[in-house]
């Protein structure tokens, strides 16, 4: 079942992608998918679909609203006469241990307001983030751990 | 009717471009006033994206098409998902040989548990 | 009439806007100071051009011009992760006219080149 609405899913993509929306394209895309699919059948698996889908559409909600908001402040910092910049790297300590999951969440965190991850510690515990306004680390880390960090663990586990 | 309808559109279609390339801008601004290349990033991979994302979105309304608004939006997505990636690799790649970082730095935890030598 | 006139400037009002970027970004590129700065600016020019690509396809209403963008995103995204991987190998952030630190960064790849990565 999960495994079929991954395949319908990426197949809309597909024809979202390739820009025609025939049926025979639908199937040629259908059949690409189901290809993809049973490459990777061992993470496809045992996922509960559609909850998960409500978590990740709010996630991704949460990050357009948190991308529109980093631009904003960003063209506001530049555009002040004097810029007073704290900027600093500090280490978060990692509560999600999986590769996707880390990736997942240094990529938001790199496009949210004003910090922008650096480094994963050989360890996968710490993750380096640079801040543009580092003179609250505490707050930014909780910030992200309530954030993000909450979110993927709802979405993915 | 149809007259206001294509009205907005047009409208919707100029404050996407207008807000886009001011992003840009911003960034470009930012890539010249910020002090370091750590900082100097902030503004590429932030308000850069989403200038150029906006721009995408524009042409993709413009076109009137489901199927080109919906390549339009994979772009944008594929923006999104490719700059924090460059951004990454690069601060990693600049810190790792020992880029300094502006002396207003107040903290940087990752020198303290990775001194250069 | 008056939805394309308001369209026609949006255009020519964002592509303004995208040079002026486009000219303080390339500043960026020339002045450096460092090799990292110069790669953060070359990716925003990307951003920049796909901003300028976009423009276009609304204006002429070519929407293959979304493809040529989406294409060069893909064209500068690995330009920026092979400049990454260059700076990474290069061991150094030594640059001519910049602050020297020979001394530390030649100590540095005599340590780095034992260990492995």
């Amino acid at each position: 079942m999960t495994a079929l609405g991954l395949n319908l899913l990426l197949a809309v993509l597909w024809i979202a992608f390739s820009g025609s929306a025939t049926f025979v394209n639908f199937l040629f895309g259908f059949l690409v998918s189901a290809l993809a699919i049973g490459l990777i059948r061992e993470q496809a698996e045992g996922v509960s679909y559609l909850r998960r889908v409500r978590f990740i559409l709010s996630l991704t909600i949460l990050f357009f609203k948190e991308l529109a908001l980093s631009a904003w402040k960003v063209a506001t910092l530049v555009l002040r006469r004097d810029m007073d910049l704290k900027p600093g790297i500090f280490a978060f300590p990692l509560t999600v241990d999986r590769d996707f999951e880390i990736t997942l969440l240094a990529n938001l965190i790199t496009l949210t307001p004003g910090t922008l991850s650096v480094d994963v510690s050989e360890d996968r515990r710490t993750l380096y983030v640079h801040a543009i306004d580092c003179s609250d680390p505490e707050g930014t880390k909780r910030d992200i751990a309530e954030g993000f960090e909450r979110k993927i663990m709802e979405a993915f586990r | 009717m149809a007259d206001l309808f294509n009205f907005l559109f047009l409208l919707v279609i100029a404050v996407l471009i207008v807000a886009g390339s001011l992003f840009s801008l911003v960034a470009a601004i930012g890539l010249n006033r910020l002090p370091d290349v750590f900082t100097r990033m902030h503004a590429a991979s932030k308000a850069g994206t989403v200038g150029s994302g906006l721009l995408l979105l524009a042409a993709g309304v413009h076109a009137g098409e489901l199927s080109i608004l919906f390549r339009a939006l994979a772009g944008f997505l594929f923006f999104i998902l490719t700059a924090p990636i460059s951004a990454h690799l690069l601060a990693r790649a600049a810190h790792e040989v020992g880029y300094r970082l502006n002396e207003k730095t107040v903290i940087n935890e990752l020198r303290r548990d990775r001194p250069l030598e | 009439m008056m939805a394309a006139t308001l369209f026609n400037f949006a255009v020519w009002l964002g592509l303004a806007i995208l040079s002026v970027a486009f000219l303080m970004t390339v500043y960026r590129v020339v002045k450096g100071p460092t090799l990292a700065d110069r790669v953060v600016a070359l990716d925003m020019l990307v951003g920049i051009v796909i901003g300028f690509i976009a423009i276009i396809a609304a204006k002429t209403g070519f929407t293959l011009y979304i493809d040529i963008a989406i294409a060069l995103g893909l064209v500068g995204f690995l330009a920026t992760v092979a400049f990454a991987r260059f700076i990474l190998s290069r061991q150094t952030a030594d640059e001519e006219g910049g602050k020297s630190n020979g001394e530390r960064a030649a100590k540095r790849t005599h340590a780095t080149a034992r260990k492995v990565r």
